[in-house]
């Protein structure tokens, strides 16, 4: 696979134009290899179904869920941005997908009206806004990536929107 | 007044009753022949007029105008009434209204024997006569009272055992809820202390290479290994103690209540209540944050079986806090045979270890109630590489249903934030008419957060993301009683039965060697909180164990070590002084089994012998006479 298979991401093209990492290894930033690996065991013998079909089902799942976040952020919906956070924070995290999730999570502090480790009570809606766009954009790299190494690391190019 | 008769009335009756005499007296009067005589046989007397008797005679002799009351005095002397049958039509020879009496001793021309008629004793014959039925009477009287009043005493005791019942129930809730708050406390406690150890942790490891740390903002963040080997290496300070302190405390605690919610929930409990104290310490020694201890478990589990994970951490940090408060669920010995086996093949053969059976004796059926398909998928593969039968559900308000429709689950994983009812309102509504073990699985697991899990019902948190292990640990610790019995499993191979036959191959050693197991059994006992104490003699005996072995927490030793000491040799520091009291347990199998199993009821015979077999290469003096 060539980096250009990602171009057709919803959201943005790719442009990085760095090589797409082939060992979870190497992904390490992005990809907890533990976690992830912990599906790859539940693959049967030969092939790996399961794990590929954990993963492709994902990307629908988080692509879905940053439109609707950027149709929220639009809404100015902060409340509905948390949940959503929360939400794409749960799979990625099973997932192992490290970068992701704890950007989800930041979302979904942002959302809640606090700073992003939740601690800290954040009044300012437009700040939190603009946070949650911030951190939205981030996640699509960071997702982008990750799903550019995942698809690699099945064979799977992406062939859907 | 006076007849031929007068002579006889001369005498005067002495003894004679008032009544007979003036009687007498009345019937030697000739004027009243007309009225009242003697009788033609002089044996008798006869009222040929009753009305004229009634009204001039009886005034005059007796005081009186009332023939019914004479009659009644008559028969109280014994005067019967002549019955006139002697004929055919029944009439009195003398007249049809005439009255006769006759008594024995009442006769014409004989005062004398006036004497001898006497008013019948009433009270004694009257007396004899009703006591003759009264005896019946009188018994079935007395029979009846006491029936009655055995009646009420029954009545006065089933009242006071209802009472009694009553009060008890009400005993037993509030000491849950002193229990619940115990804990709580202990919680809160466990993360201060726990948050100061990686404050302490952190100063001490800047110069330190810092392993990827990942704050979770959680407690369990703080026990990444790099930190928890630091902390190692600092032999004691105030925290040490502190937490030590704790743990202990933690052990005998534990030990008491356990008993008490199995009381409260039979159900649920039973299967598990032999080992509550073990269960605690080993919760106690993972959770509780003596360094030295984590260092052991840590080091290894995060280190090198599970690099770590930011789950893995909070996991191990947190779980073993909270679980405390749950159920007090022991650990058996079995499951972590699993772990071990697991492990095992982890870096070996990854497929393989993808379906370990944990050995259930029957596969458990579990509700994954998750919203999140990612989440249901890999959750429910996981359930299934570990056997058990999955259902799901989309949300709280299915899981509901599902379970009102009664449909039975051994176990239910309860994702707290989902649409339509979260997790949190399910469980409490599920809790209105099941018991069914429900475990949250979330990954806001701040205390308050937990603390309003249990509070409506739930019995355990699992940390999300949850990995493999931390799911099979928490399907293993509420399903115990599930599990097949260690002794009944065939030995897979030394590393990986040893734990799980420990305990069995214990109760066998102790059994056949009876002679040798009166030194140690006493402070074995499972259950008792002086085991640990009671390990320390054999301590010395680590030293000849293999690095493998590394000692935990001294009652999570035994586990510690097993699953990680079989594949994993422990780092040489896992032995520190603190360790070597617990690490006695887990080293030379027997040896730990013969202690743990101790409380236990002898299963299985022939386990022990193969135990004690192996064990003997390592196994110390003490040990040894035993086996021998």
């Amino acid at each position: 696979m060539a980096p250009t298979t990602t171009t057709k991401t919803v959201e943005e093209p790719p442009k990085e134009t760095k090589p797409i990492p082939s060992t979870l290894a190497e992904m390490s930033e992005s990809i907890d290899q533990t976690t992830f690996e912990q599906i790859l065991e539940m693959d049967d013998e030969g092939d790996n179904e399961f794990s590929k079909g954990i993963v492709i089902g994902f990307f629908d799942q988080a692509e879905t869920t940053f439109e609707k976040m950027e149709k929220c952020l639009k809404e100015e919906d902060l409340a509905e941005l948390s949940s959503l956070g929360h939400y794409l924070k749960g799979s990625s995290a099973t997932l192992g997908l490290t970068k992701v999730k704890d950007a989800c999570e930041k979302i979904q502090h942002f959302g809640a009206g606090k700073d992003e480790t939740g601690s800290t009570d954040e009044p300012d809606k437009k700040t939190s806004l603009s946070r949650i766009e911030k951190t939205l954009k981030q996640v699509k790299e960071d997702y982008k990536e990750v799903e550019a190494f995942l698809r690699k690391y099945y064979g799977e190019p992406k062939t859907s929107s | 007044m006076d007849g031929g008769q007068t002579s006889t009335s001369a005498a005067p009756a002495g003894n004679s009753s008032d009544f007979v005499r003036k009687l007498y007296k009345m019937l030697e009067d000739p004027s009243y022949s007309e009225i009242v005589r003697w009788g033609d046989e002089g044996d008798s007397f006869v009222v040929l007029e009753c009305e004229k008797f009634t009204k001039t005679i009886l005034p005059k002799h007796f005081k009186h105008s009332n023939f019914a009351s004479f009659v009644r005095q008559l028969n109280k002397y014994d005067f019967h009434k002549v019955r006139q049958n002697n004929e055919e039509n029944g009439q009195s020879p003398y007249g049809q209204n005439a009255w006769e009496f006759k008594h024995p001793e009442f006769r014409a021309n004989s005062k004398e024997s006036l004497d001898n008629i006497r008013r019948k004793a009433p009270a004694p014959r009257k007396q004899t006569q009703p006591s003759d039925d009264s005896v019946p009477t009188q018994q079935i009287d007395l029979l009846n009272q006491q029936i009655v009043a055995q009646q009420q005493q029954i009545q006065n005791l089933s009242d006071r055992y209802a009472q009694l019942t009553v009060d008890h129930q009400l005993m037993l809730q509030e000491l849950l809820r002193v229990q619940k708050t115990v804990l709580n406390h202990e919680n809160v406690i466990h993360q201060v202390m726990t948050y100061l150890l990686s404050v302490d942790a952190r100063q001490r490891r800047d110069s330190k290479a810092a392993a990827p740390f990942q704050a979770q903002g959680q407690a369990g963040s703080t026990m990444s290994p790099s930190q928890v080997a630091t902390m190692d290496d600092e032999p004691s300070s105030p925290l040490q103690h502190a937490s030590k302190l704790l743990s202990d405390m933690n052990a005998e605690i534990q030990f008491n209540l356990a008993g008490l919610e199995s009381m409260g929930e039979p159900p649920k409990n039973t299967a598990v209540v032999p080992a509550p104290a073990m269960e605690a310490a080993s919760r106690n020694g993972v959770a509780r944050p003596p360094p030295t201890n984590q260092a052991m478990v840590y080091s290894k589990m995060n280190g090198e079986i599970e690099p770590v994970v930011y789950p893995v951490g909070a996991t191990n940090g947190i779980d073993p806090m909270y679980s405390e408060h749950v159920n007090n669920v022991p650990y058996p010995m079995p499951p972590k045979q699993e772990l071990d086996e697991t492990r095992r093949q982890f870096p070996d053969n990854r497929k393989k270890s993808a379906n370990v059976d944990p050995g259930w004796m029957r596969n458990p059926h579990i509700l994954l109630v998750e919203d999140d398909a990612t989440c249901r998928q890999i959750g429910g593969k996981f359930l299934y590489s570990f056997h058990c039968h999955i259902d799901t559900a989309f949300d709280g308000l299915e899981a509901v249903n599902k379970i009102q429709d009664g449909s039975k689950y051994d176990l239910i994983l309860m994702d707290i934030i989902m649409p339509n009812l979260d997790g949190v309102s399910a469980c409490h509504l599920i809790r209105q008419f099941d018991r069914t073990p429900i475990i949250a699985m979330t990954s806001n697991i701040r205390s308050d957060d937990i603390q309003l899990y249990f509070q409506h019902g739930m019995d355990d948190v699992l940390p999300k993301p949850f990995t493999r292990k931390s799911l099979l640990d928490m399907l293993e610790k509420h399903l115990v009683h599930l599990k097949i019995q260690p002794g009944m499993e065939p030995p897979q191979s030394a590393a990986s039965v040893t734990m799980a036959a420990q305990s069995s191959a214990a109760q066998s050693v102790k059994e056949d060697s009876s002679p040798g197991q009166s030194p140690v059994t006493p402070m074995n006992n499972w259950q008792s909180p002086g085991q640990f104490p009671g390990m320390a003699p054999v301590a010395p005996s680590i030293q000849q164990v293999p690095s493998q072995y590394v000692p935990a927490t001294p009652a999570a030793a035994a586990y510690a070590v097993d699953q990680n000491g079989v594949q994993y040799p422990a780092p040489p520091v896992a032995l520190t002084a603190a360790a070597t009291a617990a690490a006695a347990r887990p080293q030379p199998r027997r040896q730990l089994s013969e202690m743990s199993s101790a409380g236990e009821p002898p299963n299985i015979a022939k386990r022990p012998r193969m135990y004690a077999h192996q064990a003997q290469p390592i196994v110390n003096p003490m040990q040894a006479t035993r086996t021998g």
